[in-house]
């Protein structure tokens, strides 16, 4: 961290509010691979004093939460957030009944963790994940940060009281206001020693409670991947814009090597079980970001996996039909083509295939694909919009 | 660490946006002319020359109404986001940029990856209609918008004329509020703005 008080303040301002797995958490740490029995998790941590610093952060964060719980962006599917508080709680040894966990649909890389036991989980992050033990290793490297009060070490180390009012007014909403158009926050400010001790801790809870740790360099894997499209190939080396991380690599080997090879949970099925009812849109979401580049990574990831996904197919064909390159609408017919013949296509796909063959002057083709959606969604948001263009193709 | 703060002031009182009275006759970017017959309040950041007019009633937290004229192929529909420190290799972020020959639906969905950077947006409508005197669209949506939690609603027509320098140009108009009261309340004064909209036929060409 640079010593000025005002990037100290800065940095604080930015990681108090959105604990974030910011770049940070990419930027290479230090060869300390230590042995995980070494880590600790301690017992559960009593409210603060409210005339305390840290008692005066916790307030503010309880403002947030309340706030939160009404925005129209906070995920109400009790499944899901049920299963979210379920996962916690084996991580968490103990500290379940002071955590809870808001899922917030926002198409980006991020989750993050408040000192009061507030913890944000952004759809962008659940539609990557590939699998619980993925998703709990993010979530375990959250929990470390507030295992080992990160945040509140932050605080007192940026020496300022007037911080906690300067904050107010500007936690400002779930997301940010800088970098709406990034994949992650643009925003952490953890230190290296915070972030390496957050991944010990996250492997160490996620391994206890009986998953895969090798699945924690695998997320990171993936996302470095998307990453590197805009970032370049050195994209999740670099650090925050204002900081001067040296470069270094490693990280997942550091990760498998704390992983070990015993093995665990990787609960791929109960995952997609839970987020199922709630993907589709999360996929929409992910298109409308509109960089197409960094979807097409990660829809093709996706299909590797599972190829003949109805709706990562659709998705995938949306992009090239709105990218629209040399070549991409005969990409979208082929991926539309093929999520309209599987069983349980999203309806829009053959408002999207009518498009593509509208587009390629296939009129017949069009035809019978707008009339399949209108069939299928007559009350559909663009209804009038298809009827119009039936008319002009008939 | 005073001058540190006084030179931070200054900057922020710099960077606030300049308002002014907006009646009559009105032209944006020398191509979209309107008439109002509600005063609105027009808004600009001199540290950000955004390719819109944005007018307001009751000021930008709340409403606004964005009016794009005349824009050109190639040309994007909002501000390219700021990046401060770039590797050699990285490249741009793709901003919705217009472009020859989109249909009705693309050029809605532009839109709707323009207000996705400000939060979570679902179109609830569309349909052909007039826009300028051109054939367009007009399509409604929600947004549930990111900074402040709120709930708004929104709309939008836009609409391409064939032009014989540049091919095409874009004529657009967004109005967005709260869903809650202001949107009913001021979409009537949004409409009246859009209804007069025309295209200045011998512009000034720049």
């Amino acid at each position: 961290m640079p010593s000025t008080d005002t990037t100290g303040r800065r940095g604080f301002l930015r990681s108090a509010c959105r604990h974030c797995l910011g770049l940070a958490a990419l930027a290479g740490l230090p060869a300390i691979a230590q042995d995980l029995s070494s880590i600790r998790v301690p017992p559960r941590f009593k409210r603060p004093a409210a005339d305390t610093d840290e008692g005066g952060l916790w307030g503010l964060m309880d403002r947030e939460e309340t706030r939160l719980k009404r925005s129209p962006l906070t995920i109400q599917d009790k499944d899901l957030r049920a299963y979210l508080s379920d996962l916690v709680c084996r991580l968490s040894e103990g500290h379940c009944t002071d955590i809870r966990v808001h899922p917030v649909r926002v198409p980006r890389f991020n989750a993050m963790m408040a000192p009061n036991g507030m913890m944000l989980v952004w759809s962008g992050l659940m539609l990557r994940a590939e699998n619980e033990a993925q998703l709990a290793a993010v979530l375990g490297h959250e929990l470390g940060h507030y295992l080992e009060r990160h945040q509140v070490e932050q605080l007192r180390a940026a020496k300022d009281r007037a911080v906690l009012s300067t904050m107010v007014g500007m936690v400002g909403g779930v997301g940010s206001v800088l970098g709406q158009i990034g994949l992650m926050a643009d925003m952490f400010a953890f230190s290296r020693e915070h972030e390496e001790r957050a991944d010990r801790m996250g492997m160490r809870l996620m391994r206890h409670a009986g998953y895969d740790g090798r699945e924690a360099a695998a997320i990171w894997d993936n996302l470095l991947a998307e990453l590197r499209i805009t970032g370049g190939k050195d994209a999740g080396k670099r650090g925050d814009m204002f900081e001067t991380h040296p470069t270094t690599a490693g990280r997942r080997d550091q990760l498998l090597q704390l992983a070990g090879d015993a093995g665990g949970i990787t609960g791929a099925d109960p995952y997609r079980k839970v987020i199922a009812p709630l993907r589709l849109g999360w996929l929409q979401d992910e298109v409308k970001r509109g960089q197409y580049e960094e979807s097409l990574v990660l829809f093709d990831r996706m299909l590797a996996k599972q190829p003949g996904d109805s709706e990562v197919l659709y998705a995938r064909g949306e992009v090239h039909r709105l990218r629209d390159e040399a070549g991409d609408l005969e990409r979208a017919l082929s991926d539309l083509d093929a999520a309209s013949r599987a069983p349980k296509a999203p309806v829009e796909t053959f408002r999207a295939l009518g498009l593509v063959h509208k587009q390629r002057s296939d009129r017949a083709a069009a035809a019978r694909a707008f009339e399949t959606y209108l069939a299928q969604a007559p009350q559909a948001p663009d209804a009038a919009m298809v009827r119009s263009y039936l008319a002009e193709l008939k | 660490m005073k001058k540190v703060l006084a030179l931070l002031l200054a900057l922020l009182l710099a960077a606030c946006a300049n308002v002014s009275r907006m009646d009559g006759e009105q032209v944006v970017n020398d191509r979209l002319a309107v008439h109002l017959t509600d005063a609105w309040n027009k808004v600009s950041d001199p540290w950000e020359v955004d390719p819109y007019d944005t007018w307001t009633q009751e000021g930008i937290p709340l409403d606004h109404l964005r009016l794009w004229g005349g824009v050109r192929p190639g040309q994007p529909l909002m501000t390219k986001p700021a990046v401060f420190s770039r590797a050699a290799d990285a490249k741009d972020r793709r901003v919705p940029t217009f472009r020859v020959g989109l249909p009705p639906e693309r050029l809605v969905s532009l839109f709707e990856e323009l207000y996705a950077t400000a939060g979570a947006v679902t179109v609830t409508r569309m349909e052909p209609a007039m826009f300028a005197g051109q054939k367009g669209v007009r399509f409604e949506f929600t947004l549930a918008r990111r900074s402040d939690d709120l709930d708004m609603q929104g709309v939008g027509w836009v609409a391409v004329r064939q032009d014989a320098t540049w091919g095409e140009e874009l004529y657009a108009a967004t109005f967005v509020a709260p869903r809650l009261s202001f949107y009913q309340r001021l979409l009537p004064m949004a409409e009246a703005v859009v209804k007069s909209a025309r295209i200045r036929s011998n512009p000034a060409r720049s």
